[in-house]
């Protein structure tokens, strides 16, 4: 009986200190797609010539600040952060203060969370609208992105799902690179 | 007696976290196959049904926002207040929708003016 006691205690001093962790915002770094290794098995389409050394992010709306005591989510200039950084490692950022002939236009609308649960799965729904030089759309994306974050991933669940937030951006990012190497589309 | 005590609060637990997953939902596609062969009249048409779901979803929203508020609340409640918060909605679907349909519409707005249909 003793020990049944101690067990419960245990495991609400376990559940407490879960629910009690700060949440914190992602991470961009964390959400960043770096560059796709080359492989023979493998080799990713190159992108359209135009787009190379072309595109900028020009802006991110729908974005959520987090809020310590809730849970992470993911805000504008974070994703705006790791879309830039993206861009980069993929060789299509226009230089700086050059000419950004593709400017992109991100509307998150809106990440669907888990309230609880071991494994965590976080789906994005994002819009992604590329424009050529002349304002006419290129891409027009919608792209939903599941990505599940795993027990052993982290133990606390606050940082489980921030970790199953930015899996879930990465993916959205490397689908909208699809998008981008399949070419016009809208 | 125990075991069985044991075994309801297993299975509670269970359906309390299946509960809890995220919800899988689609949003509308900004840009739709066909879109480039729509009448005025049909942008028009599917303009408003958009317009007239988008206010649907976005006082569902409200409405969500406005349990969550009160699950917070309720999680303070000892014990119950676990269950209480894990019943929250962090699925954002009805706001996802709204937006996603604000986005499809300014896309046919875009093709309207295209096909220079009457406003």
């Amino acid at each position: 009986m003793t020990m049944m006691k101690t067990g419960a205690r245990l495991a609400a001093l376990a559940l407490l200190a879960g629910l009690g962790a700060c949440a914190t915002a992602a991470d961009p770094g964390a959400m960043t797609v770096s560059a796709t290794p080359q492989t023979a098995a493998a080799p990713a389409a190159p992108f359209p010539v135009a787009l190379q050394h072309a595109m900028c992010v020009r802006n991110v709306t729908g974005g959520e600040e987090t809020n310590p005591m809730w849970v992470s989510k993911v805000d504008d200039n974070g994703f705006k952060t790791a879309l830039s950084g993206s861009l980069d490692s993929a060789g299509l950022s226009a230089p700086a203060g050059g000419n950004c002939a593709f400017p992109v236009d991100v509307n998150l609308l809106g990440l669907s969370q888990p309230s609880f649960g071991f494994d965590m799965t976080v789906t994005s729904h994002v819009n992604y609208k590329v424009y050529d030089a002349s304002g006419q759309p290129y891409v027009l994306a919608t792209i939903d992105a599941p990505y599940t974050a795993k027990m052993g991933d982290a133990f606390l669940g606050v940082e489980r799902l921030k970790l199953a937030n930015e899996g879930s951006i990465r993916t959205s990012i490397e689908m909208f690179f699809d998008k981008l190497r399949a070419g016009p589309s809208k | 007696m125990k075991t069985t005590i044991l075994k309801v609060a297993c299975i509670a637990l269970a359906v309390c976290l299946s509960g809890c997953a995220t919800r899988e939902y689609t949003t509308v596609a900004m840009a739709q196959p066909g879109d480039d062969a729509l009448t005025c009249g049909e942008i028009q048409k599917q303009m408003a049904d958009n317009e007239a779901v988008e206010a649907q979803h976005r006082k569902a929203d409200k409405d969500v926002e406005a349990g969550n508020i009160a699950k917070g609340v309720g999680s303070a409640i000892p014990y119950a207040g676990i269950l209480i918060a894990a019943s929250t909605d962090l699925s954002n679907e009805e706001q996802a929708k709204a937006r996603a349909l604000a986005d499809r519409n300014e896309r046919l707005a875009a093709l309207a003016k295209q096909k220079n249909c009457p406003q």
